[in-house]
């Protein structure tokens, strides 16, 4: 089963973790506590970044400090020979935050971590985030605040809002996920179905999620066929969007009637999903969810 | 990104597949040398499903004719897309018309093949007969998607599974070459001599591949009036795309999804934004070109009355950001409309007062944001 959950003790390695992002998105990381064990950097001479030392390859790091997830900073271009280095050295959660992932490297990338039985989020996505434990990638701290809710997001930024206006109304989450933009990606919605279900400190989930590709349709039937008993609320991007033309997220094109707005609401609602449409509605609505089912984890 | 049919079209005779002899025209032709042969089919050209149920198909049996059906349709708006170009190709006759289809399964992760003896309608209706539609998943190479073809063509008509076989291996090896995330043929005529050839052709290439498919490159180079948005992307590394032509609200945004629901709850709010942008405030890197272009972009829109700036930034550090703005409207003075700023991230406190400095309110709260800007165009 998909297994996003993460905390301080899940031993992290950043792989391109001397370029540019990976530098300062490491710092970030730790700064919040993720516990960042080691990097690696083909070209590495044995040195460390920021006291965090740099292997050659996931195999030495990976040897060397029996880490278990890995953050993958690099460019788009090398995701899918990254995602293959950290999958041979025994990776089983890796994050990829890039943008521009060639869809039929991705499509590789799925089939690969599906068969070594690993957990593979992204590509185009912010990561992931426990609050209060742990983030792989980077999510904004505005945003996180430890709760009941679970939270999945084909959006970053809508995340970010999603997330900073429930924040702010004092209702966190409990696991994040940005599943991201692509339209062939590791982890969909469906497949995080199970493990909201199971999982004790999820006590309800919102999906957001935007038109074009049919995750919210793939989640609608799961939701159904497995009788998810948790409160699920919905916010979908882009109902006003002009068809044939990609909006910013590669998987967010609508071909006739194929990934439109309409569909998605009303699958999502035969499921017995709440479809908010706007933002200040899903933000009461939850609200008013929270309000009525006050949780005091003891 | 989706192909124009004659875009799609020339990708594959490049492949050596076969395709109706044709031309790409964009005014009406007063000469009729270079036609291929008529009589003609004259097929719009815009990035829509459709076109037959809309009109914009139509058919030619003499020179005058073709004139006339091209001066019906250049110019021609569906959708709020305008036709600029038509293709003018020989029409097939006396050919089967069958149906063949390979996309990405983005769950399966593999290739979905879907073949019909029977095509020439859109395969929501083919599929509404039992049996009439064959489909499969396969892993994504091309001796596996050949056989999977074999077994899906079984019991057809020999000319046709015979066709449809050979046709399958032509296109599969294109769609793996190209990289492509959609190739459909339909209809995919079928001679009675068992020769084969694409009708029409729905392609959506994928243009995070760009760099390793000069094809795809040079496409977007010599038809970029065809492609302005993925275009735009390349060369300045961000998403813009034109909503509303009469639009009254130009958006600076970073972010698709929360720009996409900032133009949904905009229009459900009775406000007209001009467009969708998500600038990556990210990949600015201390140059305010982009923003530039943004802001002369969107100050083409003649009804924009007003620029509401959204930035949710993870990262970004805002004080830069604001001094990049500020430096980017120096360079773009065309743009002399009231600014509305929302902004949340690292260092707001330096982008307020900088901005502040200028007279542009900055808010922390998205809905008081579109209060501010409501209020401006009440004025």
């Amino acid at each position: 089963m998909i297994n996003p959950r993460i905390d301080r003790s899940t031993r992290v390695i950043v792989q391109g973790i001397t370029g540019r992002a990976g530098r300062m998105h490491s710092r970030m990381m730790r700064d919040y506590g993720t516990t960042v064990v080691a990097g690696v950097s083909p070209a590495s001479d044995g040195g460390n970044v920021d006291g965090v030392p740099v292997f050659t390859s996931c195999r030495n790091a990976v040897a060397a400090t029996q880490a278990a997830a890995s953050v993958v900073l690099v460019a788009a271009e090398h995701l899918l020979g990254a995602i293959e280095e950290a999958v041979e050295a025994g990776i089983k959660l890796i994050v990829t935050p890039a943008e521009g992932m060639p869809v039929h490297d991705a499509l590789r990338a799925r089939r690969l971590t599906q068969a070594a039985g690993a957990t593979w989020i992204g590509a185009s996505t912010p990561g992931i985030a426990v609050a209060g434990q742990a983030k792989l990638g980077f999510l904004p701290e505005a945003s996180l605040a430890p709760g009941p809710l679970g939270l999945m997001s084909r959006s970053g930024t809508l995340s970010y809002e999603s997330g900073y206006r429930l924040a702010q109304r004092g209702i966190g989450t409990s696991v994040w996920v940005g599943v991201g933009g692509d339209p062939v990606k590791g982890t969909r919605f469906a497949e995080l179905a199970p493990f909201y279900a199971a999982d004790a400190l999820t006590r309800a989930l919102l999906v957001i999620g935007e038109i074009g590709g049919t995750e919210e349709e793939e989640l609608a039937a799961a939701l159904t066929a497995q009788r998810f008993a948790k409160p699920v609320f919905a916010l979908i991007a882009g109902r006003s969007s002009p068809e044939g033309v990609t909006m910013g997220h590669a998987g967010a094109l609508v071909h006739g009637s194929h990934g439109g707005y309409a569909a998605k609401k009303a699958a999502l609602e035969r499921a017995g999903v709440q479809v908010c449409a706007s933002l200040d509605e899903m933000t009461e609505a939850i609200a008013a969810w929270h309000a009525a089912a006050p949780y005091n984890p003891t | 990104m989706f192909l124009l049919e004659h875009d799609a079209k020339t990708l594959l005779a490049q492949h050596g597949v076969a395709v109706p002899q044709g031309t790409l025209l964009e005014q009406v032709a007063i000469e009729d040398d270079g036609f291929p042969p008529g009589p003609w089919v004259v097929k719009a050209q815009i990035a829509s499903g459709g076109r037959s149920k809309a009109g914009l198909i139509r058919t030619a049996q003499t020179a005058g004719e073709l004139q006339s059906q091209l001066r019906g349709l250049l110019g021609a708006t569906h959708k709020g897309m305008t036709v600029r170009a038509c293709r003018v190709e020989t029409q097939i006759s006396a050919a089967a018309e069958t149906y063949l289809s390979f996309m990405l399964d983005p769950v399966a992760a593999g290739v979905r093949v879907i073949v019909a003896a029977q095509g020439g309608v859109d395969i929501e209706t083919l599929a509404a007969t039992p049996g009439a539609v064959r489909r499969a998943t396969v892993a994504p190479h091309l001796p596996e998607l050949a056989a999977q073809m074999t077994k899906l063509t079984a019991g057809f008509a020999p000319h046709l599974a015979n066709a449809l076989n050979d046709a399958g291996s032509a296109l599969a090896k294109v769609f793996l070459e190209a990289e492509l995330a959609l190739l459909e043929i339909n209809p995919l005529f079928v001679r009675p001599d068992g020769s084969w050839l694409a009708g029409d052709a729905k392609i959506v290439a994928d243009d995070n591949a760009l760099y390793r498919q000069p094809w795809l490159r040079k496409l977007l180079g010599n038809r970029a009036v065809a492609y302005v948005e993925a275009q735009r992307k390349l060369q300045h590394g961000c998403d813009y795309v034109v909503v509303d032509p009469d639009g009254e609200i130009g958006l600076l945004t970073t972010g698709a999804g929360l720009s996409m629901m900032l133009i949904d709850e905009l229009r459900a709010a009775g406000l007209k934004p001009y467009n969708f942008l998500d600038v990556r405030t990210s990949g600015l890197r201390g140059d305010p070109a982009r923003l530039v272009s943004v802001l002369n972009w969107i100050a083409e829109g003649r009804r924009v009355r007003i620029l509401l700036v959204n930035i949710f930034a993870g990262i970004t550090d805002l004080g830069e950001f604001a001094q990049l703005l500020l430096a980017a409207f120096e360079r773009a003075p065309h743009l002399r409309i009231p600014v509305v700023a929302r902004l949340i991230g690292t260092r707001s406190e330096a982008a307020c007062e900088l901005l502040a400095s200028r007279n542009i309110p900055v808010v922390t709260d998205l809905g008081a944001a579109i209060d501010q800007v409501k209020h401006h165009l009440a004025r």
